[in-house]
């Protein structure tokens, strides 16, 4: 609404699958189909059109989405790949866009589940890739924190922000996340919160401050060890250097004499 | 060390046999070239992504130390405006991307003129620096002739002390077609060799057997430029990680993981103080309250990644090491399938961006079997490096060791 010229995508990201809800895949324009679906849509309480057709449509894919396959549920939710999915439609429109026309992409991810901790190395390649293309992350979290999200919008350069009433969603949407990037400047909006960027050890996986890093594998270890567990490479033990000084110094002293 | 035996039978283009590009080129239904033009440039990307080997160890952390010459040959005006200034501005984009890519790595600025070498620049991480530096060489005059002997011997003297694990590498752009030596270049070039320095050459004029020699001994990649374009690319190649040498030492590298913290002492008051990155410079730049503690001595400063002056220790943040991940693990290349074959239980579209398939080839992933079209394809392995399809199901992945 702020500008007739924006567009909106929307992707579900189930357990299992990430589907785009809307828009909806286009047939070729050949198609008969098209012709018969465009006159059952026409509105009838006076709504903007493209505001009824956004409504519909996800109503009825989500609605398709819960009711359509049973499959187990998890409590964590693959939102890498639905973040792939999105950059490369960013990707795929900014080509499509006229020569000369810029856009100004970004996501908002709406999220109530945990993490899943082994999308680590995706998400970190999606978040580099992200903030090369400059497309700005923003987070609205309704029920439990997340790290990985909390360094995606710090690394991009977006807002985080964990909804306090349930009750105020829309709120929230429209107060925070609705401006664009340019104008968040000189709005007053929620504070951004301290990251904690410490890594984790591979092997305790506690957070460190002081570690020993893999020259090969890059992987983080708060001990020494002289096999690397991630790509057993065997490490030289290195002995302190302060004894390789007092031989030298024992050795002129000997010339000397 | 398969590849680099291979190179050494490679002969120059005329001496292969004689190709026929005019009969590559066909018109398509509507007369024109585009499509055809398109798919070649689509095939020379894939191709180039395929050459790399697989399963070979990468150097991740590199000191490299760049050479530009500055000798007469580069006021040739057949780079824009000429050859200095031009090869100034490709050399800023390299560095930011290689910082990019290698974001625990250094780089080193020296030019040569005048027979001699100088030190433009000290081996460092912080990008700013260097390209201030070079920006600053555009207007200096340029006169006779390079030494590539001195400026190795230099460059050697600082790669010298650098620890084993650490890969050492020179990369020399060089204009002139000729190189005025103090002594025996060759006994250079073996010395190279010893001290496990991987030297390679980018020269702007034509093909110079001793650059060619330097090159092979030193298991680097020579190449000469046909326009700028082709110089970028060249460029550009030299920002992935190289394959490790046998010699290059594996070791565990101690390494502090601030965090951004603001300085309060025990009655919680804030407290600025300066930084240790800015403690010479004039200003009042880096006097703040926040900044990166460093867990072994409490310096501070004001960016990551740096190495702590007072301690010594490399300081550095969880995403710098995420940056490298990509070349550990790298995507599996896609399989091409033409569009007459595919079933007719698969889509019509595209999974990553919704599109309808428009061109003959599509691409499969092999682990998770979905089709994606050219554009999400080049994408996904040039900047994404995760695919789609892959993350959006549960695992039944292998390579999640990583992580468990």
């Amino acid at each position: 609404m702020l500008h007739h010229l924006n567009k909106v995508a929307v992707i579900a990201s189930h357990t299992n699958r990430s589907q785009f809800l809307y828009p909806t895949r286009e047939p070729s324009p050949s198609s008969q189909d098209v012709d018969e679906s465009r006159y059952q849509n026409i509105p009838r309480d006076g709504k903007y059109e493209h505001f009824a057709k956004v409504d519909d449509t996800v109503f009825k894919e989500v609605k398709q989405l819960i009711t359509g396959q049973e499959e187990e549920l998890h409590s964590d939710t693959l939102l890498a790949g639905s973040l792939a999915m999105a950059l490369c439609y960013i990707h795929r429109l900014e080509k499509e866009a006229a020569a000369g026309e810029k856009l100004k992409p970004r996501v908002l991810v709406i999220k109530a589940a945990d993490d899943s901790a082994s999308q680590y190395m995706d998400f970190m390649n999606i978040i580099f890739t992200a903030q090369k293309q400059n497309i700005v992350i923003d987070a609205c979290i309704l029920d439990k924190e997340s790290g990985l999200l909390q360094q995606a919008c710090d690394i991009t350069g977006g807002i985080y922000l964990k909804i306090l009433q349930r009750t105020g969603l829309l709120q929230y949407l429209l107060w925070v996340f609705l401006p664009p990037v340019k104008t968040r400047s000189k709005l007053a909006l929620p504070p951004a919160i301290h990251v904690d960027y410490r890594a984790a050890c591979f092997c305790h996986r506690t957070l460190i401050d002081i570690g020993y890093v893999c020259s090969v594998c890059l992987s983080i270890f708060c001990t020494f060890s002289p096999i690397c567990t991630t790509c057993h490479t065997a490490f030289k033990f290195r002995g302190p250097p302060m004894r390789a000084k007092k031989k030298k110094k024992i050795t002129a002293v000997e010339n000397v004499i | 060390m398969a590849a680099a035996e291979e190179e050494t039978e490679k002969t120059y283009i005329w001496e292969g046999d004689y190709e026929r590009t005019w009969e590559a080129i066909k018109e398509d239904e509507s007369g024109s070239l585009q499509t055809v033009v398109d798919d070649i440039i689509h095939r020379a990307k894939r191709r180039r992504l395929l050459d790399r080997p697989a399963n070979v160890r990468l150097g991740m952390m590199r000191h490299l130390f760049v050479v530009l010459d500055m000798s007469k040959s580069m006021e040739d005006q057949d780079l824009k405006p000429n050859r200095l200034a031009s090869s100034v501005k490709l050399l800023e984009h390299f560095i930011e991307e290689y910082f990019d890519q290698n974001p625990i790595s250094q780089i080193g600025v020296l030019t040569t003129c005048n027979k001699r070498a100088e030190k433009l620049t000290e081996l460092g991480g912080n990008p700013k620096r260097h390209i201030a530096a070079l920006q600053k060489c555009v207007d200096q005059p340029c006169s006779k002739e390079p030494s590539i002997q001195n400026s190795l011997e230099l460059a050697a003297t600082t790669l010298r002390h650098m620890p084993g694990h650490a890969s050492r590498e020179i990369l020399i752009i060089l204009g002139s077609l000729t190189t005025c030596d103090p002594g025996n270049i060759h006994e250079t070039i073996k010395a190279m060799k010893d001290l496990n320095v991987r030297c390679s050459v980018i020269g702007l004029s034509a093909d110079v057997r001793v650059c060619r020699k330097l090159c092979d001994e030193t298991k680097g990649t020579y190449g000469v430029i046909l326009d700028e374009h082709h110089f970028k690319e060249l460029l550009l190649e030299h920002v992935t990680p190289p394959p490790a040498t046998t010699n290059t030492e594996s070791s565990l590298i101690r390494m502090g993981f601030p965090q951004h913290q603001i300085h309060t002492e025990k009655n919680k008051i804030e407290q600025p103080s300066m930084c240790m990155c800015h403690m010479d410079s004039k200003g009042s730049q880096g006097f703040s309250t926040s900044g990166y503690f460093c867990p072994q001595c409490r310096s501070k400063y004001c960016e990551l990644p740096i190495e702590c002056k007072a301690c010594g220790l490399t300081l550095v943040s969880a995403p710098h090491l995420a940056r490298s991940f990509h070349h550990l693990f790298p995507l599996d290349l896609f399989q091409e399938i033409q569009v007459v074959d595919l079933q007719d239980t698969d889509d019509r579209f595209c999974l990553a961006c919704q599109a309808e398939f428009r061109d003959q080839t599509v691409y499969r992933c092999p682990r998770c079997e979905k089709l994606f079209c050219i554009e999400c394809e080049l994408f996904i392995h040039e900047s994404l490096h995760t695919c789609p399809g892959c993350t959006s199901c549960r695992p039944k992945r292998t390579f999640t060791t990583f992580h468990q």
